[in-house]
């Protein structure tokens, strides 16, 4: 296809009055060749939208650099049909935080028109991508629990065909034991209508239910899933689109906790997961001799909160622990109840169950590490009351209930790591990056053929990893989405709240696949990675470092991308040594272009140049906000978003380095546990290249200084300004780049 | 040592009128919020604490119930409708019945028919007494009461009847003392309860304490209802004689007459300001009306009320009308004395003051004594 390069240079929003509009036309059309190049006091307006078209229609324009606001606003405004759309940010990033009419600032604008311009002529238009297969729409629900039921109605309400699998006999999950439940508006205790649930499910032809079956197998990817269900004996497989994962939870085992809590000393100590199955088998009685419960103590927080055992807290058991005691209440008004808590847990509109409790005459007392002593049939719990001062004792109690918490269910069976077979021939690589494995356990729930392990790779104590800040429901395998306990621990209205959650995505997942495009959080992205397999040495970096596991590999260990599969992070673009990996708008070529339209002055000019690589995603608009402020910073950076910190490609660093530029500064996202890269692993990767890169220039004599790596955060503007001068004074000191002129 | 909880306290308060106590989640705000509480002496909130655990022991070792001269501020403030100021009420009246060694002001609180058969019998008791021990020659020309119960006889049943009812509640008062004071009662030098027995006096007349809450008005309707009951209690029992007259009216700016005014217009001010609150619950002091609150303030008005009617059937000298209402003013009056002051809500009159005085006599101790106190404090 013919190509037609036009530039657009914004003149409103005080650019016109900061910068020299005219030498900028001329870097347009003299450096960039540019065949048009127009400038509008209003181009985000309709007038201005239609110079443009007018350009598209009469003109031929297809590839457009609009040197205007950032990128972050106006996407809508200057969006035009098969065309390459290159914004230059020539507002927030130049003239409102920098000084206007200044020689630095006008020097900053022409790079940016130069570097836009460098990547725009790079960049084709997306072509979206079609599998050979058949696209399917249907969604499959895992777990016939609370959230699996209500997600696969919700599923279904939407107009999608679900195939719901249920490991018991019966659809229902834990509620099935529960008589009684606790949720809005929190006033009083409802009876559980589960059952309505369960037969609204049954009764729905748009959901197909296997029950006392299990996921044997999942390959492919979003709306090409490959799904065996195994069902007494046989196996049915189903095509699918996006998968909701609602396997729920275990009780934590009782056996582990401290002494001092006397499970196991008495029959009549017991969690509150036993207490339920009691109530909902009939009365609540003393187990050690079947009489009345006179007298009962709850302690909270048995092994919860606490890093020797469970080290989070279950969130619901404040709950059913005021629910129990108002139920021993209400069979035995008289009946002394006491609940013995570390701090009570019922936020918001909860609260008002707590009040409940209080008017039925529960006492309250808070202690942080009660004891259990057991005399025959009678407990007796000793407490410092934190509330009094004193050394309380509860005595002749009947029955002791331990506030034993949730296990997800995800995090049962072997580290995928001890259990994968060692590929024994291979001998690391001198130079190989080391990458740090995700925690996979092998939880036979989904059974996912993928290279990275089977299941959901998890973050902290076996729930999913799902960058929990930003993203509910979301999981690191694309097209796979937690809803309930399994994501996180949660009582019943959270639970129908997270499966609409997850239903919601699921859709949203199978809806934009469909089309070709990418999800969240690069929803609507028409590029997918394409991989030039000749030059491929194997070497599994990318199928390594991918963070969604969206790379297989073949018998020859060749990578099996599955496009439906990626988040578009780029990720594998700056794993891959070979720099095979491209997007149709993004490659390792179009930022090397960018960086090579840097001007560099001659070092006698005492300009320095520093490239910030940043994240598209926290770093740049970071950068942004220090325009919006109106702050200043440093007149010798030129800032090229990224994807992702984590498609930083090594070479990019040699480039710059190479072209005389002083300095790289790569702002990503926070990560570890905290972590807040948008694809999770990208600033990590990007850390961890960067560590090899140190050593190579420390060897080329180029001090590794020149190369600095920072976490920060959208809110983080604040410092910005601070730490640009920093390491630009770091800079001076080094003393200019030996590279520069050649 | 750890103390054993006793949830049944908590269920026996609910008959001393205890309600709202169980919504309590220990804020504090309560405490912050009374002018009364101090860094030693810290209330309402530990009572509330106390009753959710049934410390017992705890609370009859208290002083902290009587500093509360129940404002209401704290009700008022806090966020959960605990009524605290109630809480503090309910445990005075707890208090009293524990100091009650005859059992009988337990029975006054938790049992209204029995408060109701005691007042009724004791009345009907005085009413046969004074049909029965009479001289049998009314004057049926002028009203003169000493015609039919001469004042001599009267001041002798009174002072029977004061030796009992001192009996009875110095008694009780003692107990209040050992309970309060504990291990100190006997160390503590019999100079500092000397030292400090100016300051008994100096809260029984002005109840400058209560002055320091923010609702003055409550403390003037108690202050009236307080002076105008003592100096009316002082006029019948130890100033009879000069009381019950018949013959010369006094002048009317005579002391004994100024006083009986005085004491009419405070009392009856008083218990109409406090009736007419606790009907319509103006504020928190009144809004829980225990059924031994309202019998002392009818008792008190009715008492007030007849007493003004014989002044006016004796100013006009009619004698029928006159000894009838005698018989009934004694009815209401005797009934009210000797239940009230040693087992009912009379009582706080010599325990407040008694209890403020100890703790005076508590801190003088400690104050010159630091090296036994810090020993004591270390065990
Ligand atoms: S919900 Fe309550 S009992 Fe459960 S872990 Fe949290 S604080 Fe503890
Ligand atoms: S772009 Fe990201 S998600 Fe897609 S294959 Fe590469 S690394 Fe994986
Ligand atoms: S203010 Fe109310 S809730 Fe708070 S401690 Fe006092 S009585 Fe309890």
């Amino acid at each position: 296809m013919e190509t037609k390069l036009a530039v657009y240079i914004c003149t409103g929003c005080g650019i016109g009055e900061a910068l020299d509009i005219e030498a900028l036309s001329k870097v347009a059309t003299k450096d960039c060749k540019a065949p048009i190049c127009r400038n509008h006091p209003n181009l985000c307006s309709q007038d201005g939208v239609q110079l443009i078209k007018n350009d598209i229609a009469n003109e031929g324009a297809n590839v457009l650099v609009i040197a205007a606001c950032s990128p972050r606003v106006m996407y809508d405004v200057f969006a035009f049909d098969d065309c390459v759309v290159e914004r230059t940010n020539i507002r927030e990033q130049v003239v409102w935080c920098q000084k206007p009419n200044d020689e630095d600032t006008q020097m900053m604008a022409e790079d940016y028109v130069r570097m836009g311009a460098a990547k725009a002529k790079k960049t084709e238009l997306p072509e979206p991508y079609k599998p050979e297969q058949e696209m399917s729409k249907d969604i499959l629900v895992v777990g016939g629990g609370l959230a699996g039921l209500t997600a696969a109605l919700e599923a279904s309400k939407a107009g999608y065909q679900v195939v719901l699998v249920e490991k018991e006999a019966e659809l229902g999950g834990f509620q099935k034991k529960v008589a009684q439940k606790v949720t809005f508006p929190y006033k009083e205790l409802t009876a559980n209508d589960l059952n309505q649930l369960v037969q609204a499910v049954e009764s729905d032809s748009g959901i197909k239910v296997y029950t006392g079956a299990k996921v044997e197998k999942i390959s492919g990817g979003p709306c090409v899933f490959d799904v065996s269900i195994k069902q007494n004996g046989s196996t049915a497989e189903h095509h699918m689109g996006a998968i909701v994962l609602a396997a729920g939870w275990q009780p934590y085992d009782p056996a582990n906790l401290d002494g001092k809590l006397g499970y196991g000393a008495s029959p009549n100590v017991i969690t509150n997961v036993q207490f339920e199955e009691m109530f909902t088998s009939g009365a609540v009685v003393r187990p050690s001799d079947q009489t009345p419960v006179k007298n009962a103590a709850f302690l909270q927080c048995a092994g919860q909160r606490d890093p020797e055992y469970l080290p989070y807290c279950s969130s619901v058991c404040c709950f059913t622990a005021l629910k129990q005691a108002i139920q021993i209440k209400q069979q035995d008004p008289d009946a002394n109840v006491f609940v013995v808590y570390k701090e009570m847990r019922t936020p918001g509109q909860g609260e008002d169950f707590y009040r409940k409790a209080q008017q039925e005459g529960i006492v309250f007392v808070r202690c942080q590490s009660p004891e259990v002593m057991v005399q025959g049939s009678k407990l007796t719990v000793e407490a410092d009351d934190e509330l009094s001062g004193e050394k309380i004792l509860l005595a002749d109690l009947d029955l002791v209930v331990l506030a034993t918490g949730m296990v997800p269910a995800t995090a049962f069976g072997e580290d995928f790591k001890a259990v994968q077979p060692k590929e024994g021939e291979e001998k690391e690589k001198e130079d190989e990056i080391k990458v740090p494995a995700d925690a996979i356990l092998v939880s036979d729930i989904l059974n996912l053929e993928y290279r990275q392990g089977p299941e959901l790779p998890g973050l902290r104590y076996g729930f999913p990893d799902s960058h929990y800040i930003c993203f509910p429901y979301e999981s690191r395998r694309t097209g796979i989405y937690a809803a309930g306990c399994v994501r996180r621990p949660m009582g019943v209205a959270g639970a129908l709240e997270d499966a609409a959650g997850a239903a919601m995505k699921a859709i949203q997942c199978v809806e934009l696949t469909t089309r070709g495009a990418s999800v969240h959080p690069r929803a609507g992205d028409l590029s997918y990675p394409e991989f030039f397999m000749q030059r491929c040495t194997q070497c599994k970096r990318c199928t390594e470092e991918c963070p969604f596991g969206a790379i297989n590999e073949d018998e020859k260990a060749n990578p099996l991308p599955q496009p439906t599969r990626c988040r578009r992070c780029s990720v594998c673009m700056g794993a891959c040594p070979e720099r095979i990996i491209s997007f149709k708008n993004y490659s390792i070529a179009m930022i090397g272009d960018m960086i090579k339209a840097i001007e560099v002055p001659e070092e006698d000019e005492e300009k320095p140049r520093i490239v910030i690589l940043a994240c598209e995603n926290d770093a740049y608009p970071a950068l942004d906000m220090v325009g919006l402020r109106r702050m200043t910073y440093n007149a010798w950076v030129r800032v090229i978003p990224l994807r992702c910190l984590g498609s930083l490609n090594l070479v990019w660093i040699a480039d710059t380095l190479s072209k005389g530029i002083d300095g790289v500064f790569l702002l990503g996202c926070r990560h570890g546990d905290e972590y807040q890269c948008h694809f999770i692993k990208g600033s990590e990767l990007s850390e961890i290249r960067l560590s090899k890169v140190k050593e190579t220039l420390d060897r080329l004599v180029l001090e590794s200084d020149r190369v600095r790596f920072e976490m920060l955060s959208i809110a983080d503007c604040d410092r910005l300004p601070a730490l640009l001068d920093e390491f630009a004074a770091r800079l001076v000191e080094i003393g200019p780049n030996p590279y520069k002129g050649y | 040592m750890s103390v054993k909880v006793d949830p049944n306290v908590m269920k026996d308060l609910e008959a001393f009128g205890l309600k709202d106590a169980k919504k309590c989640y220990h804020c504090g705000n309560c405490t912050a919020i009374c002018p009364l509480s101090t860094p030693e002496n810290q209330f309402p909130r530990k009572f509330v604490r106390y009753i959710q655990l049934g410390q017992k022991d705890k609370i009859l070792q208290s002083p902290e119930p009587w500093l509360c001269y129940y404002c209401g501020d704290c009700s008022l403030k806090c966020p959960r409708g605990a009524d605290p100021g109630e809480t503090m009420m309910v445990t005075r009246r707890y208090l009293t019945s524990l100091y009650d060694w005859t059992g009988f002001a337990r029975k006054f609180y938790t049992s209204e028919r029995f408060e109701i058969m005691a007042i009724s019998i004791v009345a009907l008791l005085v009413g046969i007494g004074l049909l029965v021990f009479n001289t049998g020659k009314p004057d049926w020309q002028h009203a003169s009461l000493n015609s039919l119960w001469p004042k001599e006889n009267i001041e002798l049943a009174d002072l029977g009847m004061a030796a009992v009812l001192s009996f009875l509640l110095l008694s009780n008062v003692f107990r209040c003392f050992r309970f309060v004071m504990g291990d100190l009662a006997y160390k503590v030098p019999f100079k500092y309860y000397m030292d400090q027995a100016k300051e008994l006096i100096l809260h029984t007349v002005t109840q400058k304490r209560f002055n320091e809450c923010t609702d003055r008005k409550q403390w003037l309707v108690h202050l009236l209802i307080m002076t105008g009951y003592s100096s009316v209690f002082l006029l019948v029992v130890v100033f009879l004689r000069w009381f019950q007259r018949d013959q010369e009216i006094y002048s009317i700016w005579h002391p004994v007459r100024l006083v009986g005014y005085y004491a009419t217009f405070a009392i009856m001010y008083g218990t109409t300001y406090a009736i007419i609150g606790r009907l319509r619950k103006s504020k928190p002091p009144y809004k829980n009306s225990h059924p031994t609150d309202w019998m002392f303030l009818i008792l008190l008005q009715l008492t007030t009320m007849t007493g003004i009617f014989i002044h006016f059937t004796r100013l006009l000298d009619w004698p029928f009308a006159t000894y009838f209402l005698y018989v009934i003013h004694m009815m209401v009056a005797i009934p009210m004395l000797v239940l009230e002051v040693p087992f009912a809500k009379w009582a706080h009159l010599a325990y407040r003051p008694v209890v403020l005085y100890l703790l005076k006599v508590k801190a003088q101790y400690q104050q010159e004594q630091p090296a036994e106190a810090s020993v004591a404090v270390a065990a």
